[in-house]
């Protein structure tokens, strides 16, 4: 097995890395403090194809591989973890399953205006009262004629303040596949489709996320996405690589974490030496590099599977899992090495701590991963 | 007028922001590390792709070093070069920069059409010599300009913008072909699109030409052909020292006169530390 990176690759990783450190460093403090999303950035970006990362080249994307993709995500959120969560949801949960699932025609009219960022994407299952569960889903599609009519309400919709286009699971209301969850392409211009307010978030600051409700929102049949009923199968397909880019982001943060907190070590003087050469900070170091390094791992054989078109529901359960908790685990440690800085604003590894945390909820919960991780082992 | 040829020398450095030093070896450590476009050659293809906008020009990226080095040459097809070539052979190594820039120079009068415009980095970040751009130009028997800010192509002239020995901007206008070092006032590198690398790295469009192909004979290439030899690589370290000096102007200034002539730094021979 080769755990080296091809050319392609660490290009692609320079190439995202080198982007990220010149736009989005400065950009990620001000979409922390303000909580607002720099639009002019994400068109920039846009144009240099991270809105279109797998998409293939015909529909304007840039038709990386799994591995790519996860370099990138991982890169973008190593410096600003609230846009690697916006290319995250946007190409792996809502334009990955357009194209796995859509035809022809809505390839043509939806993956061209995502894949240039012209359009940014969700992935719209939670509500209020389904998160873990998706069968408690209580939005619902009436089919009439040549249209379906939806209402109900999405909560925590990543994107949501940006979105152009949304994918939403709904219930039938009749006919053969009745109370069965069915998938739609809606677009945010839709009458009937109503935003609202950004939540105020603990950390991912500057991505949109908001609840999104339908009242008699008509759409037509031809934005169904697969077939009726088939709603379940694309959420839990979607998810299982949607777990990669999450899993990349937890990745860039404990990474992010790592720099920081190596760097700082060696640069704080306590008791006349560097904190590094103290056993206690020594042990920090080796823990969370051994950790992110294990991750990484991970999620880079995941990438390898799913490359090969080979099942990896367990691994992508597994790195996303892993990764969060050590994005957790790396960020804690790294805010102890900085000591009273790491507590303030002024020391970047505070920001980090706070866009840890909910790489173990989204997503799927770190809980749920288990079970996911656990039946797989049993059945 | 049809449009221009325009070739880029172009070196694979290390990253200098993540280059480690072997202190046994005196060597630079060179496993795993990853080679870049040497920064300046980068600004000399953003130059060059100016011009292919604004005009059309056919552009040819060359590079002589390991075979590691077609990274840098696939990534400067995806930049938007039209064609690449690899100067590759165990046979080069050790070459010094007058080696190199016989080298080059051979594999440029090799090409189907000679360039119009020749471009190269003022200086690589790793030897910071400067001195391939001249060398080039004498071998091609070429005009040359040093430390190039602004380009401009007319017809069949060029007219360039380079700081003059006293600190003027000078402006010189001349025929083509010429051999141009450019400097990082010329222009700002685009950024990459991830879409353009796929095809940069999976086409067939990287030509290898070896010291055969060049029909260049031992004497000329590698430690051989070359007029310099490296004595001795070392990292200068710094060492500073703090110390804290207390009393009036007259103490302190007294102190530290003494401090300067105690370490000799004011004496001219002391020149060379090492």
């Amino acid at each position: 097995m080769d755990f080296e990176l091809n050319m392609k690759q660490a290009v692609i990783r320079r190439t995202a890395r080198k982007y990220a450190e010149k736009r989005l460093t400065a950009a990620a403090v001000e979409m922390d403090r303000t909580g607002t999303f720099p639009l002019n950035i994400a068109e920039e970006m846009g144009k240099l194809n991270y809105f279109g990362l797998e998409i293939p080249t015909k529909y304007q994307g840039a038709g990386l591989d799994p591995l790519s993709y996860a370099i990138v995500v991982e890169e973008v959120s190593r410096v600003n973890s609230a846009m690697g969560l916006c290319i995250a949801v946007h190409n792996g949960v809502s334009a990955a399953p357009i194209y796995q699932y859509g035809n022809k025609d809505q390839h043509q009219e939806f993956l061209v205006p995502m894949a240039t960022g012209i359009k940014i994407g969700t992935f719209c299952l939670t509500e209020p009262n389904a998160g873990s569960d998706p069968s408690s889903i209580e939005s619902t599609a009436i089919r009439v004629g040549d249209e379906y009519i939806l209402n109900g309400n999405k909560m925590f919709v990543t994107n949501g303040g940006i979105s152009g286009i949304n994918l939403i699971f709904a219930k039938l209301q009749q006919g053969k596949m009745k109370g069965r969850l069915t998938a739609f392409i809606v677009e945010s211009d839709r009458p009937g489709l109503k935003k609202g307010v950004s939540e105020d978030l603990m950390g991912n600051r500057g991505n949109p996320v908001c609840p999104i409700s339908f009242y008699d929102c008509h759409i037509p049949a031809i934005n169904r996405l697969g077939k009726e009923g088939e709603g379940f199968k694309i959420a839990i397909e979607t998810l299982r690589g949607g777990r990669i880019g999450i899993a990349s982001q937890a990745l860039g943060i404990a990474q992010a974490a790592f720099d920081l907190s190596l760097k700082y070590s060696r640069e704080r003087y306590q008791f006349g030496k560097p904190i590094a050469s103290f056993g206690a900070i020594q042990n920090f170091l080796a823990d969370m590099a051994t950790d992110i390094e294990a991750a990484r791992l991970l999620i880079y054989r995941t990438c390898n599977l799913r490359g090969k078109g080979m099942e990896h529901l367990k691994e992508s359960a597994m790195a996303k899992m892993f990764a969060s908790e050590v994005a957790v685990k790396t960020t804690k440690i790294g805010v102890q090495i900085h000591g009273g800085y790491g507590y303030t604003k002024s020391y970047t590894i505070e920001r980090l701590y706070r866009d840890a945390k909910i790489c173990e909820i989204y997503e799927g919960s770190s809980e749920i991963q288990r079970i996911v991780i656990a039946n797989n082992l049993i059945n | 007028m049809g449009s221009k040829n325009i070739l880029i020398c172009i070196k694979q450095v290390l990253d200098s922001r993540t280059v480690k030093f072997d202190k046994e070896m005196k060597s630079i450590i060179r496993d795993g590390m990853e080679g870049i476009i040497n920064p300046l050659d980068c600004v000399a293809l953003e130059a060059a792709l100016e011009i292919k906008n604004k005009e059309g020009a056919n552009i040819t990226v060359i590079t002589m070093g390991p075979p590691q080095s077609e990274t840098s040459l696939r990534e400067a097809l995806a930049f938007g070069a039209d064609k690449a070539i690899l100067i590759s052979d165990p046979a080069f190594q050790g070459s010094d920069t007058l080696a190199t820039s016989r080298v080059l120079a051979s594999a440029i009068k090799k090409l189907d059409v000679f360039p119009d415009l020749v471009l190269c980095g003022m200086q690589t970040t790793d030897s910071e010599t400067g001195h391939v751009g001249p060398q080039l130009s004498e071998e091609l028997d070429l005009p040359h300009v040093f430390g190039v800010e602004e380009i401009h192509i007319e017809n069949n002239d060029f007219i360039v913008k380079h700081p003059s020995d006293d600190g003027y901007l000078e402006t010189i206008k001349g025929s083509l072909p010429v051999v141009l070092a450019v400097t990082h006032e010329l222009c700002v590198i685009r950024d990459l699109p991830l879409g353009s690398l796929e095809a940069a790295f999976t086409h067939n469009n990287v030509i290898l030409w070896d010291a055969k192909d060049l029909g260049l004979k031992e004497d000329d290439i590698g430690f051989q052909g070359s007029a310099t030899q490296v004595l001795n690589l070392y990292a200068p370290s710094p060492k500073r020292k703090g110390e804290l000096i207390e009393g009036n102007s007259e103490i302190l200034l007294e102190a530290f006169m003494k401090k300067l002539d105690e370490l000799s730094v004011l004496d001219e021979e002391n020149e060379n530390q090492q």
